[in-house]
């Protein structure tokens, strides 16, 4: 599980133990290893999270359902970040986490060779900047399915009906039909006129011969074709009472309120291609002759954007989201739209072959957003700051403790570290870390980035002690097992906190960055404080009998 | 001529005979080196799993190659061979549990004999209802099973537990209800190692008329169990806890449970679970039980020893330590333990360099890190749970061993409270 190098630390820890009159000491973390629960924070922009109730299921960051546990809420007042990355925006607390990649400075074009060094970990919501990198992670659930049972009844006094199968294949011919639905489908339900019908444009003669075709062979039923030269539009009626009351079971009613059904979500990604197709022929567009070649979708329910999203992704294929505020045109009103952008070269490449059209790409290959096998790796596009005062919410989840929102993955750790440093000046009048020690209380991953940052920084000028990050640290240890990356945070915590100790104790100049890490660092351990009140009353009691025992010695 | 053939020999030779050399030169390196690294290994997870006995393993050679047959193929000498070698093994396990051999059936885990029991026993009687009731400190087989079932529509009740992991018999009959089709208690935890009431347990199921399913895996072999006086109407136990091989368990369904099957094919182990059976394992299954029944009362006795011993000899070496789990009602070879002011993670790697093998309930070694759901039950603060360390000693385990990690233990966690910041 561990690098040697770690163990080596482990093993013989250097620097351990207490500095007596210290210069600075930095204490950060807490003994409640159990994962505080991060909230997440949202306002009513985001509206969603205060309707999510137990028993729903969220996506976690490792890109499965988990059931949420726990919903609540506080007031809060104070300062809240609006991060924005192109697939939508999200307001939080500055001390949330967040599972992201700081760029170094300097390192602008993220070609392939520039990735390879990057480590993700999560970081506060404050320390995350323009250009900055965040991880969104695709769906991993895939359950494969056959057959549809049609659970709608005949009903009793209907004679007049044609009989449709009970059991559909669920091809893909069929789940073209679900996005042609999807996008342009309508049903009326009344009691004595139940029907499916297909709203088009009169040029989507391709469209009206396909559902024509898909519903002889899959239902064996005609379509009627109505023509309204006027008002340029060609209506698709599919006359079957059964039928339509199972696509309305299936997929909702209105445009506002269609969403796509679970077990059509988890289909494995091959076979979601058929519906992608469907649902691109009715609402979508492609337009490859444009200067910045893309394709569109646009829709009025927020839902079925958020879903096209996730199945593209799944796709491999990278979205970008808008919002569109409701309008006027041409006296006609629109309602609030979202619409779904692709713009990206070798997404667009992937959408042009899903629906077989010609694409050449002449653009170059994108550097800022690209995917692995579990996220895409999107930038950050803008941070805003602005005051806030109201209800926030938060969500427990199960299993994973974390949970997407609609564009960051969120998430939360600890444990205890307490560094100590004493300072003094060099020939050239610098100051540096003349002498460092540490004290943890943790994993055998705390206690080697403990020891390897006592390493790395003394003898260094407080300056290039500061610039110390936790990838330097990951390196330096030869790498940390995905759960353990949090330790090297923390150790670059109490470092800082330990320079802010003594540059507040011996009234100097405190960089603002510091202050701000300081204060939030500060704000993070009264929120544990008052989250764990029990557990940590009795660590205090823990604590003294330790300081007895030991004066017993 | 002559010389050309000299010339094709040498090339023969230093062509085979070169990396041959090569590959001889590195064994005598390797074996030199594990010489030079040689350090004193004393494993002490036999919870975890334990090593096959070299009787077991001996008696089940022949059925690898000689004995190969498959037992459904009754029809010739082969076939018969392996199904009169199954069905004496079969006799002998049912006997240990004062069972008839036609309840036995042979699994490949207990993971899977928990799932049969549970899923297979809940469908088959859904007319008769839809509440199961288990313990909260159960093995995750049976609390994920129960979890699935949930979610097929049934309803499970968690028994909670006292701060020694006790389940109540009391508890269990004010839970039972009308349409109570099974309760599953373990007979010993294998994180604190209690022992539960579960004679009290079948007593009050069978009464109520309700099935009762009990998981022997960790007291299997160690505490005598009678299936008939216990009152169990279905019963896992495990091979691979025993010294037996690893791939072999079995599931006890008493004569007239209605229980449905999860596996369906060639109606194998009377039609409970389709499978060729693996021979070579039962028969490793069945040769561990019977070294366990005729070594069953002594081991015990000195398993005892020594953990109290080792219990004793912790709590006085190392101060603010506290002991898991019940001081009598507990397995013979379990020692479970939580030390203020530092981690699990960092007392197993630790004690792992002095070559002792142990293992930790602490948040920070499991995947999820989260903390072991046993020692929370007990009532155990997360941060408590944090330094926790389990010792389950073993067939192995000497007396020198005892009083290696009693020098070893004490040292360690000195070094780590010396490193943490609480003392």
């Amino acid at each position: 599980m561990y690098t040697e190098k770690v163990l080596k630390h482990f093993k013989n820890p250097h620097n351990y133990g207490k500095i007596k009159n210290p210069d600075g000491i930095g204490k950060v973390g807490n003994i409640v290893c159990l994962l505080p629960y991060q909230n997440i924070h949202i306002n009513n922009n985001l509206r969603e999270i205060n309707k999510i109730s137990r028993e729903n299921s969220v996506l976690s960051h490792k890109g499965r359902y988990n059931r949420v546990d726990k919903v609540t809420k506080r007031i809060y007042k104070g300062r809240i970040l609006t991060i924005k990355n192109k697939l939508g925006k999200i307001r939080l607390t500055p001390d949330h986490l967040i599972l992201g990649i700081k760029v170094p400075q300097g390192n602008k074009f993220l070609r392939t060779k520039n990735r390879k060094g990057l480590i993700s970990a999560w970081y506060h919501a404050e320390q995350l900047k323009k250009g900055d990198i965040v991880l969104y992670p695709i769906l991993k659930k895939e359950k494969d399915l056959d057959y549809i049972e049609i659970n709608i009844p005949k009903l009793k006094w209907d004679f007049k009906s044609k009989e449709i199968p009970n059991k559909i294949s669920l091809s893909p011919d069929l789940l073209k039909l679900f996005g042609y639905f999807l996008a342009e489908g309508n049903i009326q339900d009344k009691p004595t006129r139940t029907f499916i019908s297909f709203t088009l444009n009169i040029k989507e003669r391709e469209i009206v011969e396909d559902i024509k075709k898909i519903s002889k062979n899959l239902f064996g039923l005609d379509v009627t074709v109505r023509e309204k030269p006027r008002v340029k539009t060609v209506v698709v009626y599919l006359y079957s009472a059964r039928l339509a009351r199972f696509f309305k079971q299936l997929f909702g009613n209105g445009a506002q309120r269609k969403t796509i059904p679970d077990f059509i979500m988890n289909l494995p990604a091959g076979r979601q291609k058929s519906l992608i197709y469907g649902l691109w022929k009715g609402d979508g567009y492609v337009n490859l002759d444009r200067d910045g070649p893309r394709a569109g979708y646009c829709t009025i329910s927020y839902l079925l954007a958020q879903q096209v999203k996730v199945l593209l992704l799944r796709q491999k294929i990278a979205p970008s989201i808008y919002t569109e505020k409701e309008k006027k045109i041409k006296g006609v009103n629109h309602k609030k739209a979202y619409r779904i952008h692709i713009g990206q070269r070798e997404s667009l490449f992937k959408l042009c072959s899903i629906l077989n059209i010609k694409y050449n790409p002449r653009s170059y290959i994108s550097e800022k957003s690209w995917f692995d096998d579990n996220y895409l790796y999107v930038p950050v596009t803008e941070i805003k700051k602005e005051k806030y005062n109201g209800l926030v919410y938060n969500l427990e989840v199960r299993h994973s403790h974390s949970f997407t929102s609609e564009s960051f993955c969120l998430h939360n750790c600890g444990d205890v570290m307490w560094l100590y440093i004493k300072v003094a000046k060099n020939k050239k009048g610098q100051e540096f870390i003349k002498d460092v020690k540490f004290e943890t209380f943790g994993c055998v991953a705390a206690i080697a980035t403990s020891s390897i940052i006592t390493d790395l920084v003394k003898g260094e000028t407080l300056k290039a002690a500061l610039r110390t990050n936790k990838d330097k640290i990951v390196k330096s240890l030869g790498g940390l097992p995905p759960v353990k990356l949090h330790c090297s945070v923390l150790a670059v915590d109490a470092l800082k906190e330990a320079v802010y100790n003594y540059l507040s104790k011996s009234k100097k100049k405190i960089p603002i960055e510091l202050q701000e890490h300081h204060q939030r660092i500060k704000k993070e351990k009264k929120l544990i404080k008052n989250k764990y009140k029990d557990w940590i009353s009795a660590e205090e009691k823990m604590h003294k009998n330790g300081k007895k025992i030991n004066k017993k010695k | 001529m002559v010389e050309h053939g000299i010339r094709i020999a040498e090339m023969v030779v230093r062509f085979h005979l070169g990396p041959l050399q090569k590959f001889l030169n590195s064994g005598k390196n390797m074996i030199k080196k594990n010489e030079k690294t040689k350090k004193r290994q004393i494993y002490l997870d036999y919870a975890a799993t334990t090593p096959a006995d070299p009787r077991v393993v001996k008696v089940m050679l022949p059925y690898f190659t000689a004995k190969f047959g498959n037992p459904s193929s009754s029809l010739h000498s082969f076939g018969q061979e392996a199904r009169e070698a199954l069905e004496k093994s079969r006799e002998m396990i049912a006997l240990f549990l004062g069972a008839k051999s036609g309840e036995i059936i042979f699994t490949a885990s207990v993971t899977e004999s928990n799932n049969a029991a549970l899923k297979g026993v809940v469908f088959a009687n859904k007319n008769k209802g839809n509440h199961i009731i288990i313990s909260s400190v159960e093995h995750r087989c049976v609390l994920n099973s129960a979890k699935w079932l949930q979610s097929q529509g049934f309803e499970v009740e968690k028994l909670p537990v006292d701060k020694y992991g006790l389940v109540g018999p009391e508890d269990v009959e004010k839970a039972i209800r009308k349409n109570t089709i099974l309760v599953s208690v373990m007979h010993a935890n294998n994180e604190v190692g209690t022992i539960e009431p579960i004679k009290e347990i079948g007593r009050i199921c069978r009464k109520n008329n309700v099935y009762f399913h009990t998981d022997v895996a960790q007291s299997f072999g160690k505490i005598p169990i009678n299936v008939n006086e216990m009152n169990i109407d279905l019963l896992t136990a495990s091979s691979h806890k025993i010294y037996g091989p690893k791939g072999a368990a079995l599931l006890f369904i008493r004569e007239g449970t209605k229980i449905e099957s999860l596996l369906h094919g060639g109606g194998q182990e009377f039609g409970l679970r389709s499978s060729t059976v693996n021979i070579p394992a039962v028969v490793g299954f069945a040769k561990a039980v019977e070294i366990c029944q005729e070594e069953m009362e002594k081991e015990a006795q000195k398993l005892t020893k020594l953990r109290n011993r080792l219990i004793k000899g912790v709590l006085e070496k190392v101060p603010s330590s506290h002991l898991n789990g019940h001081p009598k009602k507990r397995l013979s070879n379990n020692a479970n333990f939580w030390f203020e002011f530092i981690e699990g993670e960092s007392i197993v790697v630790e004690l792992d360099s002095y070559g002792i093998a142990s293992s930790t309930g602490s948040a920070c070694s499991s995947p999820k890190l989260e903390p072991d759901y046993v020692l929370l039950a007990c009532g155990l603060k997360p941060s408590q749970a944090h330094g926790s360390l389990r010792l389950s000693l073993g067939r192995g385990t000497k007396e020198k061993d005892i009083d290696y990690v009693l020098e070893v233990l004490p040292k360690v966690i000195k070094k780590l409270r010396k490193i943490s910041p609480f003392k």
